[in-house]
C-alpha cells in the first residue's frame, strides 16, 4: 500500500499544547511518527544564566505548568546544594506534603486527558478536574497561589502552613481515597477502555531502558526505578511506601501505575501529616547576602509527577554559571517513534495521552 | 570520570555490559577554554549514577554518537548539537530540535550574546 | 390485505395506497397541494423542535454528568443557548478551499440534511397525521438511509483533507459492517407484522410491543442505530481526538451548523424508527393524542442515546467491524430464527 503522510499538529484537539507529528501511515498502521517540538522554546537555560539565583524559581514552574511546585523543588533544592544550605526539618516534611498533593493534582489531570484522549465524551475529564481543584485549594491554602506557587526558599518556605491545614488536609485526603476506587470503577471496568488501553503501545523492559522513557512510564514496564525509594531525599525514607510497578508495559500499565502512585501519594501525605515536627519552615529571604558556593558542582535527581528530573548545576557567585535541565516529558516524548511504531492510527493518541508530556517541560 | 573523546563509545559500551544501562542524560558545559560533554549513566538495579566527562578543544568540537548503544541519545545529542554547536559524527545529519537555530553562535554557548540584537548566519 | 408477498410490491403499488388521511387524498389537485404543504410545515415544525428541545438536553445532561451546569444564562435554564450559538455559526462567512471539490462540497452536506428531512416526512406520526401508507415502507425508509454513507463520503472526499478522507473510508466500512445486522432485524420484525407496512406494524402491536417479544433484536437494532447514526461510541467519522472533526473538518461555519442539524435529525429518526417498530408508535392508553405518545417514546430513547454518549468511550474503526461481524450478525440471525420459530411457524 502507498504511504501516506498525516501531518497531526500543531493545532489538533489531542496533541496537549503544541506540537507536530509527521506520521506516516500504511493504510491504518503506523510505518513511522517523526516529533517535531520546540514552538514554546523559551531558553530557560539561557535566561538561568543571566538571572540571580532566587529570580529563576517563577521560570522554573513555568516548565511544567501541570505540576510546577515540583519544578521549583528541584530547582530550589539544586541551589541549596550547591550553597549547603541544610533544609529545616518541618520545612522538609511540609515539602514532602506539598509535593505529594502537587502529583496528585498532576496525575488526576493526566488520568482525565488520556481519557479524552481516547474518545471519551470529557465526563472522566471533568471528574478529574474536579477534584483536581479542590487539591488544588489546599495548594492554594498553603501557598497563597493557584498555579504558579513560587513557595519553596533556600533552606525552607515562604510561608509556613496555616493553623487549620492539617485538619482540611486529611478530610481532602480521606475525600480522595473514596473517589479513587470510583475512577476505577468508572474508567476500568468499560469494556471498550480496556480494549483500547490493553496490548497497545508495549514497551519491554529492555527498550524501556533503552529508549530512556522514565517516572511512571518506566515503572509500567517493570523497572523498579523511583526516586524516592532508591535515593531517598527529604524524609521519604521514614514513611513507609512501595514504588508501584507493573509488568505488562503497555498503555493500561501507564495509567494504572498513576492510580496505583495516588493511593500511594495519599498514603504518605497523611503519614507526613501526621508525623509534622514542630518548628521553623521559614527560609531565608529571596535576597541573597553575598551567595558563595560551596560546591561548584550540584546534581539533585528528584521525582517529578512525569518522571525523574535531574539539574546540573555549575555555581558561579551570584548567579548559576550553567544549568542543565533533563526534562522527563523531552525523553517520554522522543521515545513514541518507538513505541508507536506498528500500531493503529487511532491509538497513536492513547500513546501519547498515556506517555502524559507537557509542552512547556519538552521545549524548555 | 573522565574519559578520552576516542574512547567514548568504547567506555560507554562497557558500562553498558557493567550494568550501566540507562542514560540519564547527555549534555555539555562550557567553560570557555573546554567544554565539557557528560554522559550521565545510571544502574537502575544498584541505583549507582556515574558520570563520563569528555573534554574537547573548541576549536575541534566533534564527538562521536552513541545512539547505537542508547537509543536515548538521539534527542539529546540533537539538543546538544544544536545548542552547543557540536559535531555529532557517525550519525545522519540530524535535523535541528528545538529551535531550528539560524543564528551565528550556538545559544548556550558563553561567546552568544544574548542581549545583541538577532544575526543570521547570511548577515555575517 | 396487509399480507403482501415481497414480490407482488411492484405489482400492487396502487392497490397498497390504503389508508392515506381524506386531506391528502382528496380528488382535487390544488387541495391535495394545499395539504401536502401543511403536512410538511406541521411534520417540520415537530421534528425542529424535537431536536431543538433534544440538542438542549444534551448539554444539560452531559453537563450534569461532567457536575457541570451546561448552559445557563441565554433564556430559562440555558434554552436559548443552542439558538444563539446558531445564529453565530449562521453569521460566520462561507469559506472553500481551493483544492476542494467545489461542487460536491457544497451540496453534499445540504443534500444530506435534504435525505434526513425526506425520511422525516416519509415516517407516520399518528393515525391522521401521515404521507404515505405504503406496503414497503419499512423497506424504503432503509433504502434511503442506505445513500447516508454514500454523501458522507463524498462530503468526506471532495475537501480534499486527509482527516477528511480518512473519516470518509470509515463511513464506507461502518456500511459495510452494520447495514446487515439492521436488515436482518427489520425482516424479522415483517415477519412479526406480516410485512413492511408501517402503520400495520403499529397495529400489530396492539397486545404486546415488539420490543417484549425480541429483546435481542431491540438490541441490536439500538446498537446498530448507534453506529449508522454516528453516535458514540461509534462517532468514529467525526472523532475530535484522532481526526479532528473527520469529514468537517475543512467545513466553514454556516455548513458546520447545517452538520449539527443533520445530528439532531438523525437521531430523531433513529428513536422514532425505534419507537415505532419496537414500542408500538402512537399506541398508548387514550389520555394522551397519539402523535404525543409517540414523541413521548422518541423522546425517552433519545435520553438513552444522550447517556450512551456520556459515558463510553470512542471504538477503534476494526472493533467496530469486529463487534459488527462476530456479535451484531449471529446475533440478528439468531433473532430471526427465534422470532421465525416461535411466532410464525
Amino acid at each position: 500500500m502507498p504511504i501516506t503522510r498525516i501531518n497531526v499538529g500543531p493545532v489538533h484537539p489531542s496533541t496537549h499544547g503544541v506540537i507536530r507529528l509527521v506520521v506516516d501511515l500504511d493504510g491504518d498502521t503506523i510505518e513511522n511518527v517523526e516529533p517535531h517540538v520546540g514552538f514554546l522554546h523559551r531558553g530557560v537555560e539561557k535566561l538561568v544564566e543571566t538571572r540571580m539565583y532566587m529570580q529563576s524559581t517563577p521560570y522554573m514552574e513555568k516548565l511544567d505548568y501541570v505540576a510546577p511546585m515540583s519544578y521549583n523543588d528541584a530547582y530550589v533544592a539544586a541551589v541549596e546544594a550547591a550553597m549547603g544550605i541544610p533544609v529545616k526539618e518541618r520545612a522538609q516534611y511540609i515539602r514532602v506534603i506539598l509535593l505529594e498533593l502537587q502529583r496528585i493534582a498532576s496525575h488526576l489531570l493526566s488520568i482525565g486527558t488520556l481519557c479524552n484522549d481516547i474518545g471519551q465524551m470529557f465526563t472522566a475529564f471533568m471528574w478529574s478536574f474536579k477534584d483536581r481543584d479542590i487539591v488544588l485549594d489546599l495548594l492554594q491554602e498553603a501557598t497563597g497561589s493557584r498555579m504558579f506557587y513560587v513557595n519553596m526558599r533556600l533552606g525552607g518556605l515562604h510561608s509556613d502552613l496555616p493553623p487549620d491545614f492539617e485538619e482540611h488536609a486529611l478530610n481532602t485526603l480521606d475525600y480522595l481515597e473514596k473517589r479513587v476506587p470510583q475512577y476505577e470503577h468508572y474508567i476500568e471496568r468499560n469494556p471498550i477502555f480496556t480494549e483500547r488501553m490493553k496490548g497497545i503501545g508495549v514497551v519491554s523492559k529492555e527498550l524501556a531502558k533503552n529508549i530512556g522513557i522514565t517516572g511512571p512510564a518506566l515503572r509500567a514496564s517493570g523497572v523498579n526505578y523511583d526516586v524516592r525509594k532508591n535515593s531517598p531525599y527529604y524524609v521519604y525514607d521514614k514513611f513507609h511506601f512501595n514504588p508501584q510497578v507493573l509488568y505488562d508495559g503497555d498503555n493500561f500499565s501507564r495509567y494504572k501505575v498513576k492510580i496505583l502512585e495516588i493511593k500511594e501519594s495519599i498514603r504518605i501525605a497523611r503519614a507526613a501529616l501526621k508525623s509534622l515536627p514542630e518548628g521553623d519552615a521559614l527560609g531565608m529571604p529571596v535576597k541573597l547576602r553575598s551567595p558563595n558556593p560551596k560546591n561548584r558542582i550540584s546534581i539533585v535527581s528528584r521525582e517529578l509527577p512525569r518522571g525523574e528530573c535531574l539539574m546540573y548545576l555549575v555555581a558561579d557567585p551570584q548567579r548559576p554559571y550553567r544549568l542543565s535541565i533533563r526534562s522527563p516529558c523531552f525523553i517520554n516524548l522522543a521515545a513514541i517513534s518507538h513505541i508507536a511504531k506498528g500500531e493503529r492510527f487511532a491509538d497513536l493518541f492513547g500513546i501519547l495521552g498515556s506517555l502524559d508530556i507537557i509542552m512547556g517541560c519538552i521545549d524548555r | 570520570m573522565k574519559v578520552d573523546r576516542d574512547a567514548l563509545v568504547a567506555t560507554v559500551s562497557r558500562m553498558k555490559s557493567e550494568g550501566f544501562d540507562y542514560l540519564v542524560k547527555v549534555t555539555a558545559v562550557d567553560y570557555a577554554d573546554h567544554i565539557d560533554v557528560l554522559y550521565i549513566l545510571r544502574n537502575t538495579d544498584t541505583s549507582k549514577d556515574e558520570i563520563l566527562e569528555v573534554m574537547l578543544d573548541p576549536e575541534d568540537l566533534r564527538i562521536h554518537t552513541i545512539i547505537n548503544i542508547h537509543k536515548s541519545a538521539d534527542w539529546y545529542e540533537r539538543e546538544m548539537s544544536e545548542m552547543f554547536g557540536i559535531g555529532i559524527l557517525g550519525r545522519n545529519a540530524p535535523r535541528l530540535l528545538l529551535e531550528k537555530w539560524d543564528g551565528v553562535d550556538p545559544p548556550l554557548r558563553k561567546v552568544f550574546a544574548w542581549n545583541a540584537a538577532y544575526k543570521t548566519k547570511e548577515d555575517k | 390485505m396487509n399480507n403482501i408477498p415481497l414480490d407482488n410490491i411492484a405489482v400492487n403499488l396502487e392497490k397498497n395506497m390504503i389508508n392515506i388521511p381524506f386531506w391528502l387524498h382528496s380528488a382535487s389537485l390544488l387541495y391535495n397541494i394545499i395539504g401536502i404543504i401543511i403536512y410538511v410545515v406541521i411534520v417540520s415544525i415537530i421534528f425542529s423542535v424535537f431536536g431543538y428541545v433534544v440538542g438542549w438536553l444534551e448539554r444539560k445532561l452531559i453537563a450534569r454528568a461532567q457536575y457541570r451546569h451546561g448552559p445557563t444564562y441565554v433564556g430559562m435554564w440555558g434554552i436559548l443557548q443552542n439558538m444563539a450559538d446558531l445564529i453565530k455559526l449562521l453569521a460566520k462567512s462561507d469559506v472553500v478551499l481551493d483544492n476542494a471539490d467545489r461542487f460536491i462540497f457544497i451540496i453534499s452536506i445540504p443534500l444530506i440534511l435534504a435525505l434526513s428531512v425526506f425520511l422525516v416526512l416519509l415516517l407516520p406520526y399518528s393515525p391522521v397525521l401521515q404521507s404515505t401508507n405504503l406496503g414497503f415502507g419499512l423497506l424504503m425508509v432503509f433504502t434511503v438511509i442506505a445513500f447516508f454513507p454514500i454523501l458522507l463520503f463524498n462530503a468526506g472526499f471532495s475537501s480534499a483533507n486527509k482527516f477528511a478522507n480518512i473519516s470518509a473510508q470509515r463511513s464506507v466500512l461502518i456500511l459495510l459492517g452494520y447495514e446487515i445486522p439492521v436488515l436482518l432485524v427489520v425482516a424479522s420484525v415483517a415477519l412479526l407484522a406480516n410485512g413492511y407496512n408501517l402503520q400495520n406494524i403499529i397495529a400489530m402491536q396492539s397486545n404486546s410491543y415488539f420490543a417484549l417479544l425480541m429483546p435481542i433484536g431491540l438490541f441490536v437494532f439500538f446498537v446498530a442505530m448507534l453506529a449508522e447514526f454516528e453516535r458514540p461510541p461509534f462517532d468514529l467519522r467525526e472523532a475530535d481526538s484522532e481526526l479532528i472533526a473527520g469529514w468537517l473538518t475543512d467545513i466553514s461555519a454556516p455548513y458546520y451548523a447545517l452538520a449539527l442539524f443533520i445530528d439532531y435529525a438523525r437521531m430523531f429518526l433513529g428513536s422514532v424508527l425505534i419507537a415505532i417498530l419496537f414500542f408500538g408508535g402512537w399506541l398508548g392508553p387514550p389520555f394522551l393524542p397519539p402523535l404525543a405518545w409517540l414523541i413521548a417514546k422518541a423522546f425517552i430513547i433519545s435520553i438513552f442515546v444522550i447517556m450512551v454518549r456520556a459515558t463510553t468511550f470512542r471504538m477503534r474503526i476494526d472493533r467496530v467491524l469486529r463487534f459488527g461481524w462476530w456479535w451484531l450478525v449471529p446475533l440478528s440471525l439468531i433473532n430471526l430464527i427465534i422470532t421465525y420459530i416461535i411466532f410464525v411457524r
